[in-house]
C-alpha cells in the first residue's frame, strides 16, 4: 500500500496551526485591547504625585493657610517578621487588641477594591502592598516612633503634607479639606481614593486652582511590586505643579479682632473696601478652630461636636443666613425716594405713632434728620410715595407697578440675589415683588397698607449680612458697587475680570450726599441712634437697625462706613438676640472695627470690654 | 577531504540556516529577556545569555561531530542509543527532585535532562524498525511492537514527572501514520469478531491518529474559547460569543478546503472530496457544540477539574496566573511591539510572567516585536517544519524518511504546545520552543536531532540504506 497521500495530512495541519494561531495572536495584539489593559494593570503602573496645595496670604501678606509635613506610618504586611504585638502597641500608645484590629481594619478598609463603574466591591488585600496604618501623625508622635521602627520590619514612615493654619481665624471663609466620596471620584479623574478635596470656603471654590497638578511617573513595576525603571525612559511622566498662591483681601487681623468681639455672641461682621470689592473680614460667630478639621483623625474627632453645637458654629452666617435688615433699609427707602422724585431732601413727615409705632423723638423736618432717627411713620409715608404713585387710578394695580419698579431697584443693589462672592455658601435673600405677593394675597388684592412693613426692612425683606455690608459699599461709593470677593490675585494674575467690574445702582450719586449726611449725624450728633460709633478722629456714617424678632429678643444691626470721604472701609454687623436695639450692640462693634482697621488701635476701651463681655449665645 | 566537500555541496543549506536564524534570534531574546544591568556583555557566562551562547557552542560542536561520523552508525547503533537513554530515564528517577520533578541529571545549571535526548534514541529506534523490510504494516505485532518502543520511555517520563515531555511523545503517532501503521488492525480484530461482519479496513482505523488529534485540537480549543468574548470594535462593536467565533471558524476553513480540494482533486475524487468536507464539518460543529454545551452541563467539581487542568479558572492571580500573565504579555505587543529589551510585562527582572527565559520565552519575543516579529517567527517556524517534511519525502531510504519525519513532527508538537500556552490556546505544560528557549538539554538535544538529519539527507544519494 501507498501511504504517500498522507503527507497532505500532515502538511495541512502544521499549516492549519500556524495560520489559526497567526490569527489568534493577531487579534490579541492588534484588535483586541483587554490584553495591553491587564499588561498596564500588571506591569505598567501609573504613580501619582500630589502636589502640596496652594497657600492662601492675606492682604499684608501674613501666611494664613500654608502646608505643614505630617507622616503616615506605612505597613507591609510582607516584610513584617515576628512582630512583638505587645511591644509594638506599647510603641504607638495602643493596646493589643487595638493593633490586632487595625490590622483586620485595613484588610476590610483600605483593601477593598471598589469597581469604578459598577460600585462592586472587591477585597484586593496584598501583602506586598503598602497600607497606612497610622495616618497623619504629627513631627512630634512620629519622633517617638521612627527610632524604634527598625525592631519592627514591615513599618516605615512616609510624609505626607496636610494644611495648617497659623491663625485660628477664618475657619468660615476658608473651609476646610475632607477625603473625597465614591461620586467625586468617579465625577473626576484627579482624584484618587484617599485624596483630600475642598469641602467648604475658598478650599471648595477655588479647588481647581489650589489642588495645582499632579505629578505622573509611570514605571514598569515587578512582580513584587518593585519599580524597576521608568516607563519608555520616561518620555509620558510629568512633573507635580503645586497650585498658584491665592492672596485675598482679607485683613487677618481684622477678622481675629471681629472674631473676639463676637464671642459668647451668635451673629456676623462683614467689611469690605468699597473702592475695590475686596472683603476685609467676614466674622460669623462662633465659629471653630480651622485647626480642628485638619486631617481625617481630627475630623472624625471634632466635626460631629461641631455639627450638634446648638450655636451652629459650621454655618458661613454672613452668606448664609437671611435676616431681616430692620431700619438699615431705609437708607435704600430713601435713595429710591429721591431718585423717582417722590421726596426731596427736604421733606418733613410727622412721626404719626397712629400708623406704625415709633420711639420718642422730635418729627422729622428733612431726610437727613429722619435718617438719625430712624423715624418709622416717616419711612412708611416715603415707602407708601414709592409704591402708589398714582400711575393707576386702582390701588392695587398702581401698587403692583411701584412694587415691580421698587423691587427692581432693590435687584441693582445686589438685593435678592445671589452675589458673585468667590466662595459656596450664598443665599440670595428675598427682595419681594408683585408676583410674590400675588401667590400670598392674590392678583389684585394687596397694596400698600398690606405690605407696609417693607418700609422699615420687616416683613418679606430678607438680606444676608454680606448684602448688608454691599449696601454700606455702595452707600460710600456713591452709587456703585464691585462683587464682594475674596481673592485679589491668584498667582501673578490679578482679580479675576468679574471683579474688576463697577455694578451702578439705579439711583444717581448726586442724591447720597444727603443720605451720607444723614448716616453721619446718626453716629456724631446728639439724638443720633448710633453714638457709640464714634470715633474721635474718623467720621463714620451708619445706620442702626433693631430687627424684631418673633422668637426671641430683637436682633442687633448696624451698617456704616469711614471715613466719610474717600471711605475705607464699609461695615455690617449683625448680632442676633441681642437684648436691646443696634445702637447698644451692633455700632459700638463696628466702630470698634472700623478703628482696628484704620489706625491699628483701639481707644475706646471701656466700649471693647462691654462688648467683650456680652454673652447672647445659646447655652450648650 | 572529499567527505568535507560533499557535504559542503549535499548540506541542505535552507534548513542550515534558518536553524542558525533562530539561534540567533534565541540568543538575542534570551539577552534581552534576563538583561542584568549589573553584567551588560552578552558573553557574561554567569549570566543566563552568556550561558545560552555556550550551549549554542556546545550544540554546533556537537553537529560538527555528528558531521564527521558516518551516518551509517545511527541506524546500526540505534538499540544501544535507545537503551541507553532509557538507562539515563531510569538513572534520573533517583535524582533528587527539582521543582517537583526528578528531571535532572547533573549538578545546578549544568544538568541535562535526559528527557530531550530519550526523543532522539526513540525516533532513531522507531524508523529503524517501522523501515525493516520485513514489518508488515497492517500487522498487528507490528502497531503493538512500535506502541510498545514509544510507551516505554513514555512511561519513565510519567514518572518524573513531565506532563509536557509525555504529551510530545504522542507525536511520534503522526509519524506512524503517515507509514501506514495505524490502529486499524487492533479495530478490525474487534470489529471482525462480531459474526457476519468482515471489514478489510476501517476508515475510523486508519486515520484515527489525525481524527483524534483534530478532537482534542478542537476540544480543548473550544474549552479555552468558551469563556471568552471577542470584540470587534472596528465592525461597530460586534461582540461574538468564544464558541460562535470557533464556528464561524470551522466554516471559514471549509469553505477553503471545499475550494482547495475542488480545484486540486481530479475529477474522479471531487465529489468525495466534497463530501469528506462537508461529512468533517457537520462532525466538527457537532463536536465543538458537544464540548461547549456538555462542559456547561457538567457538575460543578468536574467542570472544576477541567478548569484547573487547562488553566482556565476566572483566578488572575492564583490558578490561572501564568496563563493570565503570559497573555498580557504578548497581547499588549500590539502591531510593532515595544521595541527590543522594553518588555515590561515579561521581562526576568519585572518577574511577571514566571520561566520567561525558558517556556515562556515567545512572551517576550511577542511583547517586544509585536505581531511584526511574530509574523516572521510564524514564517521561519513554518518554513522549517516543510522543509523538513520536503527532506523526508524526497529520501531514498524508509529510514531516513521515518526520521526526518519524527524530527518534524517533535518540533511541531514543540511549536504548537508551547505557542499555544502563550496565547490559551493550550494547557499550561511546560516544553520549550525549540531553538529559543534557554536552556542546555533541549538546546542540545534539538539541535542533535536537526545535525543527524541535515547528514543523513546529505548522505541520501551515498548507499541505498
Amino acid at each position: 500500500m501507498n501511504f504517500d497521500a498522507r503527507k497532505y495530512v500532515i502538511i495541512t495541519f502544521v499549516v492549519l496551526v500556524g495560520l489559526i494561531y497567526a490569527m489568534r495572536i493577531f487579534y490579541m495584539q492588534v484588535m483586541d485591547d483587554t490584553w495591553t489593559l491587564r499588561a498596564q494593570e500588571i506591569a505598567e503602573k501609573r504613580k501619582e504625585i500630589t502636589p502640596p496645595r496652594g497657600v492662601l496670604f492675606d492682604r499684608n501678606g501674613k501666611k494664613i493657610v500654608s502646608n505643614r509635613t505630617y507622616y503616615n506610618l506605612m505597613m507591609v504586611e510582607a516584610d513584617i517578621k515576628n512582630l512583638d504585638t505587645v511591644a509594638f502597641a506599647k510603641l504607638i500608645g495602643w493596646t493589643r487588641e487595638e493593633v490586632r484590629q487595625r490590622f483586620i481594619d485595613i484588610r476590610e478598609g483600605e483593601g477593598v477594591y471598589r469597581n469604578k463603574h459598577t460600585g462592586k466591591t472587591t477585597p484586593n488585600y496584598q501583602k506586598i502592598r503598602a497600607y497606612p496604618f497610622l495616618k497623619e501623625l504629627t513631627l512630634d508622635e512620629i519622633a517617638n516612633i521612627a527610632p524604634h521602627l527598625e525592631d519592627f520590619p514591615g513599618f516605615y514612615e512616609e510624609v505626607t503634607s496636610m494644611r495648617s493654619y497659623p491663625f485660628a481665624n477664618g475657619a468660615n471663609i476658608v473651609g476646610y479639606l475632607s477625603e473625597v466620596n465614591a461620586e467625586e471620584v468617579d465625577a473626576d479623574h484627579f482624584y484618587k481614593p484617599g485624596n483630600n478635596i475642598g469641602r467648604a470656603g475658598l478650599e471648595r471654590y477655588y479647588e481647581k486652582e489650589l489642588r495645582g497638578r499632579k505629578g505622573i511617573r509611570y514605571i514598569v513595576t515587578s512582580a513584587m511590586n518593585n519599580a524597576i525603571e521608568p516607563y519608555a525612559d520616561g518620555k509620558y511622566d510629568t512633573t507635580a505643579l503645586q497650585g498658584p498662591a491665592l492672596k485675598l483681601g482679607v485683613d487677618i487681623i481684622l477678622q481675629a479682632y471681629g472674631e473676639k468681639l463676637l464671642q459668647n455672641k451668635r451673629g456676623c461682621i462683614v467689611a469690605i473696601e468699597p473702592n475695590t470689592g475686596e472683603i476685609l473680614a467676614l466674622v460669623s460667630a462662633p465659629s471653630y478652630d480651622p485647626n480642628l478639621l485638619i486631617g481625617k483623625r481630627n475630623i472624625s474627632m471634632n466635626y460631629p461636636k461641631l455639627l450638634k453645637d446648638p450655636n451652629m458654629p459650621l454655618l458661613p452666617r454672613p452668606l448664609s443666613s437671611e435676616y431681616p435688615p430692620g431700619s438699615t433699609f431705609k437708607l435704600l427707602n430713601s435713595l429710591i425716594g429721591l431718585q423717582e422724585g417722590v421726596i426731596t431732601p427736604e421733606s418733613g413727615f410727622p412721626c404719626n405713632k397712629s400708623v406704625v409705632g415709633c420711639h420718642n423723638h422730635a418729627s422729622a423736618g428733612n431726610l437727613a434728620d429722619a435718617i438719625k432717627h430712624s423715624c418709622n411713620p416717616y419711612y412708611y409715608a416715603v415707602t407708601r410715595r414709592i409704591i402708589q404713585q398714582g400711575k393707576k387710578r386702582s390701588n392695587f394695580e398702581d401698587a403692583e407697578i411701584g412694587l415691580n419698579l421698587w423691587a427692581k431697584y432693590m435687584h441693582s443693589f445686589g438685593l435678592g440675589q445671589k452675589l458673585e462672592t468667590d466662595i459656596t455658601g450664598l443665599r440670595a435673600g428675598t427682595i419681594p415683588d408683585a408676583a410674590y405677593y400675588d401667590k400670598w394675597y392674590g392678583h389684585h388684592r394687596w397694596a400698600f397698607s398690606t405690605i407696609r412693613s417693607i418700609s422699615i426692612g420687616q416683613g418679606e425683606v430678607m438680606l444676608t449680612p454680606l448684602h448688608m455690608a454691599n449696601i454700606a459699599a455702595i452707600i460710600a461709593n456713591r452709587g456703585w458697587y464691585i462683587t464682594p470677593h475674596f481673592v485679589k490675585s491668584i498667582g501673578k494674575n490679578g482679580p479675576l475680570p468679574e471683579y474688576r467690574k463697577k455694578h451702578y445702582a439705579m439711583v444717581e450719586s448726586r442724591h447720597y450726599a444727603t443720605i451720607v449726611e444723614g448716616m453721619r449725624r446718626v453716629v456724631h450728633e446728639p439724638g443720633g441712634t448710633g453714638k457709640r460709633a464714634q470715633l474721635k478722629d474718623i467720621i463714620v456714617c451708619g445706620k442702626t437697625g433693631t430687627v424684631q424678632n418673633p422668637h426671641g429678643e430683637d436682633h442687633s444691626v448696624f451698617v456704616a462706613f469711614a471715613p466719610m470721604y474717600k471711605p475705607k472701609i464699609a461695615i455690617a454687623v449683625f448680632i442676633e438676640n441681642a437684648k436691646g436695639g443696634g445702637g447698644l450692640w451692633a455700632a459700638p462693634t463696628a466702630g470698634l472695627m472700623i478703628e482696628k482697621y484704620l489706625t491699628r488701635k483701639i481707644t475706646e476701651k471701656e466700649r471693647e470690654k462691654i462688648i467683650l463681655e456680652a454673652n447672647f449665645a445659646y447655652k450648650k | 577531504m572529499r567527505k568535507e566537500e560533499s557535504l559542503v555541496a549535499h548540506l541542505d543549506w535552507a534548513l542550515f540556516i534558518v536553524y542558525m536564524i533562530l539561534l540567533i534570534m534565541g540568543v538575542a531574546t534570551v539577552y534581552s529577556t534576563a538583561y542584568n544591568e549589573d553584567h551588560p556583555n552578552i558573553f557574561d557566562f554567569s549570566q543566563k545569555y552568556g550561558k545560552q551562547i555556550m550551549w549554542v557552542g556546545v550544540s554546533l560542536f556537537l553537529g560538527l561531530m555528528v558531521f564527521l561520523i558516518d551516518s551509517d552508525i545511527y541506524r546500526k547503533f540505534c538499540v544501544p542509543i535507545y537503551l541507553f537513554t532509557l538507562v539515563l530515564l531510569v538513572i534520573v528517577l533517583f535524582m533528587p527532585a527539582v521543582n517537583g520533578a526528578h528531571a535532572w541529571l547533573g549538578i545546578g545549571s549544568m544538568g541535562i535532562q535526559p528527557a530531550e535526548f530519550a526523543k532522539i534514541g526513540t525516533g532513531l529506534l522507531l524508523a529503524r524498525f517501522i523501515s525493516n523490510v520485513n514489518v508488515k504494516q497492517q500487522n498487528i505485532q507490528t502497531v503493538l511492537l512500535a506502541n510498545a518502543i514509544i510507551l516505554v520511555p513514555m512511561s519513565l517520563i510519567l514518572l518524573q514527572p513531565d506532563a509536557g515531555t509525555f504529551v510530545v511523545f504522542t507525536s511520534f503517532l503522526f509519524v506512524m501514520y503517515r507509514e501506514g501503521i495505524t490502529y486499524d488492525p487492533l479495530i478490525l480484530k474487534v470489529v471482525n469478531s462480531i459474526p457476519g461482519v468482515k471489514f478489510k479496513q476501517t476508515w475510523v482505523g486508519s486515520h484515527f491518529i489525525p481524527i483524534l488529534f483534530v478532537v482534542v485540537f478542537l476540544s480543548v480549543v473550544t474549552l479555552l474559547m468558551s469563556n471568552e468574548t471577542l470584540e470587534f470594535s472596528w465592525l461597530g462593536d460586534v461582540k461574538i460569543p468564544g464558541f460562535w467565533s470557533v464556528i464561524i471558524a470551522l466554516t471559514i476553513f471549509a469553505l477553503i478546503m471545499f475550494l482547495i480540494l475542488r480545484f486540486l482533486s481530479s475529477r474522479r475524487d471531487r465529489n468525495r472530496a466534497t463530501f469528506v468536507v462537508l461529512f468533517g464539518y457537520i462532525l466538527a460543529s457537532g463536536l465543538a457544540t458537544t464540548v461547549n454545551y456538555g462542559f456547561q452541563g457538567l457538575a460543578t467539581h468536574q467542570k472544576d477539574r477541567i478548569e484547573l487542568f487547562l488553566g482556565l479558572k476566572e483566578d488572575p492571580d492564583g490558578d490561572d496566573y501564568n496563563r493570565n500573565r503570559a497573555m498580557a504579555a504578548v497581547g499588549s505587543g500590539g502591531f510593532t511591539g515595544k521595541g527590543y529589551n522594553k518588555a515590561s510585562v515579561s521581562s526576568v527582572e519585572s518577574n511577571h510572567v514566571p520561566e520567561s527565559e525558558t517556556d515562556f520565552i515567545f512572551c517576550p519575543f511577542a511583547e517586544e516585536w509585536g505581531f511584526l516579529g511574530v509574523f516572521v517567527l510564524f514564517g521561519l517556524y513554518m518554513f522549517m517544519l516543510l522543509r523538513i517534511i520536503v527532506i523526508a519525502e524526497r529520501q531514498r531510504s524508509s529510514f531516513n524518511r521515518i526520521y526526518a519525519y519524527t524530527v518534524a513532527m517533535i518540533l511541531f508538537y514543540h511549536f504548537a504546545i508551547n505557542i499555544g500556552m502563550n496565547i490559551g490556546f493550550a494547557p499550561v505544560i511546560g516544553i520549550p520552543l525549540p531553538f529559543f528557549s534557554y536552556g542546555g538539554s533541549s538546546m542540545m538535544s534539538f539541535s542533535m536531532m536537526m545535525f543527524i538529519l541535515l547528514k543523513l539527507d546529505s548522505q541520501r544519494r551515498d548507499v541505498l540504506q
